[in-house]
C-alpha cells in the first residue's frame, strides 16, 4: 500500500513537473520553479446555483491567468480545474473526493451552494485538505463545519460574507432610513441558504421593531409563486424579505409589483448578481441587500480587477466573481509562503492550511485576513438594484 | 480515459482514490435490485426512493438521539421501511402498470414534500446532519452488503417465490387460475423491495455527512428505473449492470466535459434501441454468449 | 381570495394544456412520453432566443416556437418510439428513450452560453430569464382589489378554445376517428386501411405543439424561462393531472388540470403554504387507490 502510494506520488510529481516546464518555462530559482500547484474548484455551473457558479469560475480563471503570466507563485504555475456539481449535494461530494484523492489537488475552492457545502466541507476536513468557500453564506459553514459537533474544522476557510453579518446589517440600515413597521418573509424551505437566511431575518426583525406579520414557506422548485405572493401582498407589509436564490427573487418581485404592492424588498446574498437584478428589471428597482463587494469600491486592487475582468469577459464582474478572484489570490499568497515540497502532498496540504491562517493581502474585497474562526471580517456594502441589471451603493459599513 | 487507464494500470490507487464513487455504485446496485424485485413480480412500483428516505432518516435519527450501535440502527431502520412497505403496499396491490407507477410517485412526493419537509425532527428543508458519517471506510459495508443482497435475491428468484413472481409477471390471470395466491406474492415482493431500498438508504446516509430531502424525489426514481430497464430487468444482474454502467458513465466520458448530459442522452437512446430488453436482456448474458451456446427456452413477453 | 381563484384558474389552464398532450399520446400509444416536459421547455427557450438574440418579433417567435415543438413531436416518433415499435420492445423501453431525449434537450439548453456549441439556441446557461417587457402587449388592470394581467388572462381563452377544437377534431372529423380507432386497436385500424404510423406521427405532432404552446404561455406569463421549467413545474404534476382526469381521456385531462390548480391554491390558502405540493401528491395517491378510473370515469384498462 505504502509503496503504491509512493509510486503514484512520484508519478504525480513527474507529470506535474512536465506540465510545469511546458507551461511556464522560466529560470529555476528555487524549489517552486517549474512546478505546478494543482487546485480544484467545485462549482454549480448548472442547476439552481448556475446563476452564481459561472461568475465565480470567471473570477478564478482571471486570477489564475494573472498570476501565471506574472511568473506564477515563486515560479510555480497554478493549474485550476473547475468541475460542475449540477447544484446537487451528492455530486458535489463525489467531485470533491475525486479532486482530493484522484487528481491530488493541493487545495479546493467551493462549493457554490451552502446546501452542497454541508456535504463537501466535512469530507475535505476528514481528508485533511484545505478548502476555501468562495460563495457560501449559510450558518455553520465555518468554523463548525461538522455541526452539531462543535470542534472547529481546521481545513475549512471562507472568503464570503456570512448572512449572519449581512442580513442584520441590511435590516439595520433600512430600519434607520425608513422605520418600517411590518414585514412578511418569503422563504424556500427546502434550501439551506434560503432557510438559514429566513432564520436570521426572524431573529433580527424584533431588534428594529419590525412586526413580522407572516412567514410564507414554499418549495424551491414550485411552478408558480403567485399564490404565495398574493398571500404576502394581502398582509400589506412595509417590507417583503426574500432570502431565496436563483430565479426566485426576481419572480417574486415582478409578481408583487404586478399585484400593486409598492413596499420595499430586502434580501440576502441571493440578490447580489447581475442576473437577478436584470431579471427583476424595473420591478426590482430599489431592492436592497448587503454585499461583500461593490463595483465602484475604492480599494487599491479593485479598479485593476474590474478593468481586467471587463477586458477578459466583456461585462462587469459581480460579487461572486470578486470573491472567486480573491479566493485564488488568497491561496496563491498562502502557497507562496508555505514552503511547499511538491513531493509530500499531505505535508504540503498541512503547510498550506497553516499559511492560509496568516494571509494578509489586498483584494478587491478590501484588505484581507481570516478571523480566528477562518471567516472574513470586511466592509459590508448595502446596495440596491438600479432597475437595469446593475446595483447602486446605499451605505458602506466598515 | 484517464479513469479507465488508472483502473487497469493501477487498480489499488484507483480503489483508494475512488472509494466514494465505488460506494455509490454499490448503493445504486442495491437500489436497482430493489426495483428488480417488484419488476420481476410484474409490478411497476417506483416507490424505492421513499423507502430509502425512511431507512436513511430512521437510521441517522436513531444514531443521533439513542446512540444505537450502527448495526442495530441499520436493522431497525430497514425493518421500519418494511413495515411502511406493508402499509403502502396493501392499498396499491390492485393497481397495475402505469397506475401503480404514478400512485407510488404520489407516495414518494407526499412523503418527501409533505412529511419530511414539515417535521422538525428531520431538519426539514435543511436536511439532517450525520456527523458520524464515514465516507472512506463505509465502502466495505456497502460492497459486502451489495454482494449479499444480490446473492439472496438471486436465490429467491430460483425458488418457489421466484417462480410464483415469474408466473404473475407473465400472466396474472393464468397465475391466479393455477392457484397462486397473487395478492400475497405481490405484497411479499413489494415489501422485500421496500426493505432492500430502506437498507440502501441507511447505508447511503452513513457515507455522506448530510441527508438531503431533495435526494428522495422523482429524479431519483427515474434514475433507478433507468438502471433497471437499461441493464435489463429479466435477471437480478441486469439492474446491477445498469447501475454500474450509468454511475461510472460520466467518468468514462470525461472528455465530453460540459456536454456530458447530451452524450448520456444519446447513449441512453442508442442502448435502449439496440438492446430494448436491456443490456443483459431477458436471457441473462445472451449478448456475450456465442451463437452455438444452448439457449434457454423463450418465455412469454412480460407485461412489466 | 378572488386573486387566489384567478391564480388557480391560470395555473390550471397551463396544467390542462400540458396534460392534454401527455394524455393524447398515452391514449393512442399507451406510452408515457417523458420528453413532453422537455418540449415544453424547448419551445419557451426558442421563443425567448428568437426575440432577444435574433431580433424577431414576439408573434413570429411564438409561432416558430410552436412549429419547432411540433417538429420535436416527429423527432420523438422517429428517434425514440418507431425504432422500438419495429423491434417489438416492451412499452417501458419507450420511457427510457424519451427520458434520453429529454436529457439531451435540457442539457443542450443549460450548456448554451456565448461561444459554446449551442449558443444559437440559448445563451443564458442555467439562468432563468424573462421575456423583456415591451416585446409583447401586457396591459394590467387593478380592479376591485384584483390584479388582472393581460398575459395571464389570455392563457385562459387560448387554452379553452384549443381544447374545444381538439375535442371537435377527435369526435367529428375523419382524422379524429382514425386516431380513436388506432387508440382502440391498432391492428384492427390497420386492417381497416388506416395508416397507423401516420396517425401516431400526427398524434405526437399535435401533442408536442400543445406542450410547446403551454411552455411559451407559462414562460411569458410567469416571466420564468429556464432550462428547468418543464422538469420542475409540469413533468410530475402532468402525471397527477392525467391520473385525476382518467388516463387517456382528453376532457378528463382538462378538468384534471383545473382541479390540480385548485387543490394547490386551496392548500396554500387553507393549510399553510408549505404543504402545497405534499397535499397535491397525497390527493393523487388517494385518488388512485380509491378511484383509479379518474374523475371522468374512463374505463380502467391495463396499460404499459
Amino acid at each position: 500500500m505504502r509503496r503504491v502510494r509512493l509510486v503514484s506520488i512520484l508519478a504525480a510529481v513527474v507529470v506535474a513537473a512536465a506540465c510545469g516546464s511546458t507551461g511556464g518555462g522560466g529560470t529555476p530559482a528555487n524549489s517552486y520553479s517549474g512546478k505546478t500547484i494543482k487546485l480544484g474548484a467545485v462549482l454549480s455551473i448548472t442547476g439552481a446555483g448556475g446563476v452564481y457558479g459561472p461568475q465565480s469560475r470567471d473570477g478564478m480563471n482571471l486570477a489564475v491567468d494573472e498570476i501565471n503570466k506574472a511568473g506564477g507563485v515563486n515560479g510555480a504555475q497554478i493549474h485550476l480545474d473547475v468541475k460542475d456539481d449540477a447544484s446537487l449535494q451528492s455530486q458535489s461530494a463525489q467531485v470533491a473526493q475525486t479532486m482530493i484523492q484522484s487528481d491530488q489537488d493541493l487545495a479546493l475552492l467551493g462549493p457554490t451552494l451552502s446546501n452542497s457545502a454541508v456535504a463537501v466541507h466535512p469530507l475535505a476536513e476528514s481528508l485533511k485538505t484545505p478548502i476555501l468557500a468562495v460563495s457560501t453564506t449559510g450558518i455553520h459553514i465555518v468554523p463548525d463545519c461538522n455541526f452539531p459537533k462543535t470542534d472547529p474544522c481546521k481545513f475549512v476557510f471562507r472568503d464570503s460574507l456570512g448572512e449572519e453579518t449581512a442580513i442584520p446589517d441590511n435590516i439595520k440600515s433600512y430600519a434607520a432610513d425608513a422605520h418600517p413597521a411590518t414585514g412578511v418573509l418569503l422563504v424556500a424551505q427546502d434550501d439551506k441558504f434560503s432557510s438559514d437566511g429566513g432564520k436570521i431575518v426572524q431573529a433580527t426583525v424584533a431588534t428594529y421593531n419590525i412586526n413580522l406579520l407572516k412567514v410564507i414557506k414554499f418549495n424551491k422548485a414550485e411552478a408558480d409563486l403567485s399564490p404565495y405572493v398574493t398571500q404576502a401582498v394581502a398582509a400589506k407589509p412595509d417590507v417583503i424579505f426574500i432570502t431565496s436564490l436563483g430565479g426566485i427573487p426576481a419572480k417574486i418581485m415582478i409578481e408583487a409589483r404586478k399585484q400593486g404592492w409598492a413596499g420595499q424588498f430586502l434580501g440576502g446574498n441571493g440578490f447580489n448578481t447581475a442576473t437577478v437584478s436584470k431579471n427583476a428589471g424595473a420591478a426590482g428597482q430599489g431592492a436592497r441587500s448587503a454585499s461583500a463587494w461593490y463595483l465602484g469600491n475604492s480599494f487599491p486592487s479593485n479598479a485593476d480587477f474590474v478593468n481586467a475582468f471587463k477586458t477578459a469577459y466583456g461585462h462587469d464582474p459581480d460579487q461572486f466573481a470578486a470573491q472567486g478572484y480573491a479566493g485564488i489570490k488568497i491561496i496563491a499568497d498562502a502557497a507562496k509562503r508555505a514552503n511547499l515540497t511538491f513531493s509530500d502532498l499531505p505535508g504540503d496540504r498541512e503547510k498550506l492550511r497553516a499559511a492560509m491562517e496568516t494571509v494578509n493581502i489586498q483584494t478587491p474585497l478590501g484588505p484581507f485576513q481570516f478571523t480566528s474562526t477562518h471567516d472574513v471580517k470586511q466592509t459590508v456594502w448595502i446596495i440596491k438594484m438600479d432597475g437595469n441589471g446593475g446595483f447602486t451603493l446605499v451605505h458602506q459599513i466598515s | 480515459m484517464d479513469f479507465l487507464i488508472q483502473l487497469f494500470t493501477d487498480p489499488i490507487a484507483f480503489w483508494s482514490s475512488h472509494t466514494l464513487l465505488i460506494s455509490q455504485i454499490g448503493i445504486n446496485s442495491i437500489l436497482a435490485s430493489s426495483l428488480f424485485v417488484v419488476l420481476y413480480s410484474g409490478q411497476l412500483s417506483l416507490a424505492a426512493p421513499g423507502f430509502m428516505a425512511i431507512g436513511a432518516y430512521a437510521s441517522v435519527l436513531m444514531d443521533i438521539y439513542w446512540h444505537l450501535p450502527l448495526a442495530l440502527a441499520f436493522a431497525a431502520a430497514t425493518a421500519l421501511a418494511g413495515i411502511v412497505g406493508v402499509v403502502v403496499g396493501l392499498p396499491v396491490l390492485r393497481l397495475r402498470g402505469v397506475f401503480l407507477a404514478i400512485a407510488t410517485i404520489g407516495f414518494i412526493e407526499a412523503l418527501s414534500l409533505g412529511v419530511i419537509l414539515n417535521v422538525p425532527i428531520t431538519g426539514e428543508g435543511l436536511g439532517l446532519k450525520n456527523p458520524d458519517a464515514d465516507p472512506v471506510s463505509g465502502i466495505y459495508i456497502v460492497l459486502v452488503s451489495t454482494a449479499v443482497i444480490v446473492f439472496l435475491l438471486w436465490r429467491l428468484t430460483k425458488g418457489r417465490l421466484g417462480y410464483a413472481w415469474s408466473a404473475i409477471r407473465q400472466d396474472e390471470l393464468a397465475a391466479l387460475s393455477q392457484g397462486i395466491d397473487v395478492p400475497r406474492y405481490k405484497l411479499i415482493a413489494f415489501v422485500i423491495s421496500a426493505i432492500v431500498a430502506g437498507y440502501a438508504g441507511a447505508a447511503e446516509a452513513h457515507l455522506f455527512f448530510i441527508l438531503d430531502p431533495n435526494e428522495y424525489g422523482v429524479p431519483r426514481t427515474v434514475q433507478v428505473l433507468t438502471f433497471a430497464v437499461l441493464g435489463g430487468s429479466g435477471t437480478v444482474l441486469g439492474p446491477v449492470v445498469g447501475a454500474l454502467f450509468l454511475t461510472i458513465f460520466p467518468f468514462i466520458f470525461q472528455q465530453a466535459g460540459d456536454y456530458i448530459g447530451v452524450v448520456s442522452g444519446i447513449v441512453l437512446i442508442l442502448v435502449i434501441i439496440f438492446r430494448p430488453q436491456g443490456i443483459l436482456g431477458r436471457g441473462g448474458f445472451a449478448f456475450v454468449r456465442p451463437r452455438w451456446w444452448p439457449r434457454p427456452p423463450v418465455s412469454a413477453p412480460s407485461t412489466g | 381570495m378572488g386573486q387566489q381563484i384567478l391564480n388557480a384558474i391560470f395555473i390550471g389552464s397551463i396544467y390542462a394544456l400540458f396534460a392534454v398532450g401527455y394524455t393524447l399520446v398515452f391514449g393512442v400509444l399507451d406510452i408515457l412520453n417523458l420528453a413532453h416536459s422537455a418540449v415544453f421547455t424547448l419551445a419557451a427557450a426558442v421563443a425567448y432566443t428568437l426575440v432577444v438574440n435574433h431580433g424577431q418579433s414576439f408573434w413570429v417567435a411564438c409561432a416558430l416556437g410552436i412549429v419547432i415543438a411540433a417538429l420535436m413531436g416527429l423527432v420523438i416518433e422517429y428517434l425514440c418510439l418507431r425504432p422500438l415499435r419495429r423491434r417489438r420492445a416492451p412499452p417501458i423501453a419507450a420511457l427510457i428513450s424519451t427520458i434520453g431525449l429529454a436529457l439531451i434537450i435540457v442539457a443542450a439548453i443549460e450548456q448554451g452560453r456565448p461561444g459554446t456549441l449551442f449558443s444559437w439556441l440559448w445563451v443564458d446557461g442555467a439562468n432563468p430569464v424573462t421575456m423583456p417587457p415591451g416585446t409583447f402587449p401586457n396591459p394590467t388592470w387593478n380592479v376591485a382589489g384584483l390584479t388582472l394581467e393581460g398575459a395571464k388572462l389570455a392563457v385562459i381563452p387560448i387554452s379553452i378554445v384549443l381544447m374545444l377544437i381538439l375535442g371537435y377534431v377527435m369526435r367529428f372529423t375523419q382524422v379524429g376517428r382514425g386516431l380513436r380507432a388506432v387508440a382502440e386497436n391498432p391492428r384492427a385500424a390497420r386492417l381497416m386501411g388506416i395508416d397507423v404510423d401516420r396517425m401516431i406521427s400526427l398524434t405526437l405532432v399535435i401533442s408536442s405543439a400543445l406542450g410547446g404552446l403551454a411552455g411559451i404561455l407559462f414562460g411569458v406569463a410567469l416571466g420564468d424561462i429556464s432550462p428547468y421549467i418543464g422538469r420542475d413545474s409540469v413533468e410530475v404534476r402532468g402525471l397527477a393531472v392525467i391520473v385525476l382526469g382518467g388516463m387517456g381521456s382528453i376532457p378528463g385531462a382538462v378538468l384534471g388540470g383545473y382541479v390540480l390548480g385548485a387543490i394547490e391554491v386551496l392548500a396554500v390558502v387553507l393549510l399553510g403554504s408549505n404543504v402545497r405540493a405534499g397535499v397535491a401528491f397525497a390527493a393523487l395517491f388517494l385518488m388512485l387507490v380509491l378511484r383509479p378510473q379518474g374523475l371522468f370515469g374512463a374505463q380502467l384498462r391495463e396499460r404499459l
